[in-house]
């Protein structure tokens, strides 16, 4: 496998603020890897430095760039949608599309109108003529026709409603991605991205504290549902996190074998939304 | 329409489930190509691989075959086979159970038949 992202030692401190805080990790080509934390945890700085817009202690290196030096050389292979994805809201689709095959040279203005054709976007409207949604869909099928290694989605479904959701990760999946592509993903709508990845990274208080391949998880991590007297046996295993269900405790557990928790209650695979609640404020705790 | 995963399987084998239903319901038949992974992974928004893990079990089981650069496609007389198997859990599983009840409850054959009979009437078109 050939690291896309290799990250060692990397920091970012503003002032006295740790947006991220020595971080080392790999992802590797064909890669679909969700970054999910709380809202200021370092996820867009981290984005930001692996993009070369911000300068970082340690070691990054990004296609085998160094993104902020080499950052001309890398725009060339990636691709990028903001939290804050802005468009120039007096120009007009085609215009976009000049502009854009005017910089990049691994545009396809052919791709961008076939992708196009199967929208509503009028070719001649304004950007601020346009829905959120459908802004949403013309940056995506630039982005998409646009022959990149390497793409990062940073709350790319933000304020969208669920159908352009749905058909915005159906289109990356059918359209973009294939296993010489990489994709990085951040969003708080975890559980909608859930079944995409191949990789997860927690990251809380510029930290990362968690770093898995989604089918590892099962093994490492269990869920266990059981009434108050089986969960007091069962806390001899050191459950990470605890929390109430209808009368009942759900334990979390980090590298308990599954044997050891079998007859106390129901076991199960927590999902990452709940997963990551109980790194995150189990870590608190 | 969207499926619901349940938790207690993982995905990929929830995956090989459906579509030995589908072989099983004559939805798809001996010789039929299998979705692409990449529609299957993009209607569902699945990783690919998760895709093709369920597809991989269906091909070590010997109900789908891989065509090389054309895709999956049932094998012959993968249906027949599933329809076997079916067949035979039903009668060691589930025959045993309904045979207690059927004892417990005291029924005779022919009040099981006119239950049969009457609840095949009320629903007219089940079977085509």
């Amino acid at each position: 496998m050939t690291s896309v992202v290799s990250a060692r030692n990397v920091s970012k401190h503003y002032g006295d603020v740790r947006a991220v805080d020595d971080v080392s990790f790999e992802i590797e080509e064909g890669c679909i890897t969700g970054l999910i934390g709380p809202n200021g945890a370092g996820k867009t700085t981290l984005l930001k430095s692996i993009l070369g817009l911000t300068d970082c202690k340690g070691e990054l290196s990004v296609l085998g760039l160094d993104p902020f030096r080499q950052r001309r050389e890398l725009m060339q292979k990636i691709c990028f949608i903001a939290d804050v994805a802005v468009l120039p809201r007096w120009i007009r689709v085609h215009q976009l599309l000049d502009f854009v095959e005017s910089v990049h040279g691994n545009f396809s203005r052919q791709k961008a109108n076939e992708l196009l054709a199967r929208t509503k976007i009028p070719r001649k409207a304004k950007v601020r003529e346009l829905s959120k949604g459908m802004v949403t869909q013309l940056h995506l099928s630039i982005i998409i026709a646009i022959d990149a290694r390497l793409l990062v989605l940073d709350e790319p479904t933000l304020g969208l409603d669920i159908l352009f959701r749905k058909e915005f990760y159906s289109n990356l999946l059918s359209d973009y991605f294939d296993e010489g592509r990489t994709i990085i993903i951040t969003t708080h709508q975890v559980e909608e991205i859930e079944n995409l990845l191949t990789d997860v990274m927690f990251i809380d208080n510029g930290r990362i504290v968690l770093d898995a391949s989604m089918e590892a998880l099962p093994g490492q991590y269990i869920e266990l549902l059981a009434n108050n007297e089986n969960a007091e046996r069962a806390r001899q295993f050191k459950p990470i996190f605890e929390r109430d269900l209808f009368g009942r405790k759900v334990l979390t557990f980090e590298g308990v074998n599954r044997e050891q928790l079998d007859g106390l209650g129901e076991l199960r695979t927590p999902d990452i939304a709940d997963l990551f609640v109980a790194k995150v404020k189990g870590a608190a705790a | 329409m969207d499926p619901k995963w349940n938790e207690d399987q993982p995905i990929y084998r929830q995956l090989r489930d459906r579509v030995v239903a589908m072989i099983l319901e004559d939805v798809i038949g001996d010789g039929d190509a299998l979705p692409s992974v990449r529609n299957v992974a993009a209607e569902y928004r699945l990783n690919p691989l998760t895709v093709l893990k369920g597809y991989q079990e269906l091909v070590d089981e010997g109900l789908v075959e891989k065509k090389r650069g054309r895709g999956m496609f049932v094998t012959d007389g993968a249906r027949k086979r599933l329809m076997k198997d079916e067949r035979q859990r039903f009668l060691d599983k589930e025959w045993p159970q309904v045979v207690a009840t059927i004892e417990r409850l005291d029924l005779d054959v022919a009040q099981l038949l006119k239950a049969t009979n009457s609840g095949k009437s009320s629903t007219p078109g089940d079977k085509k």
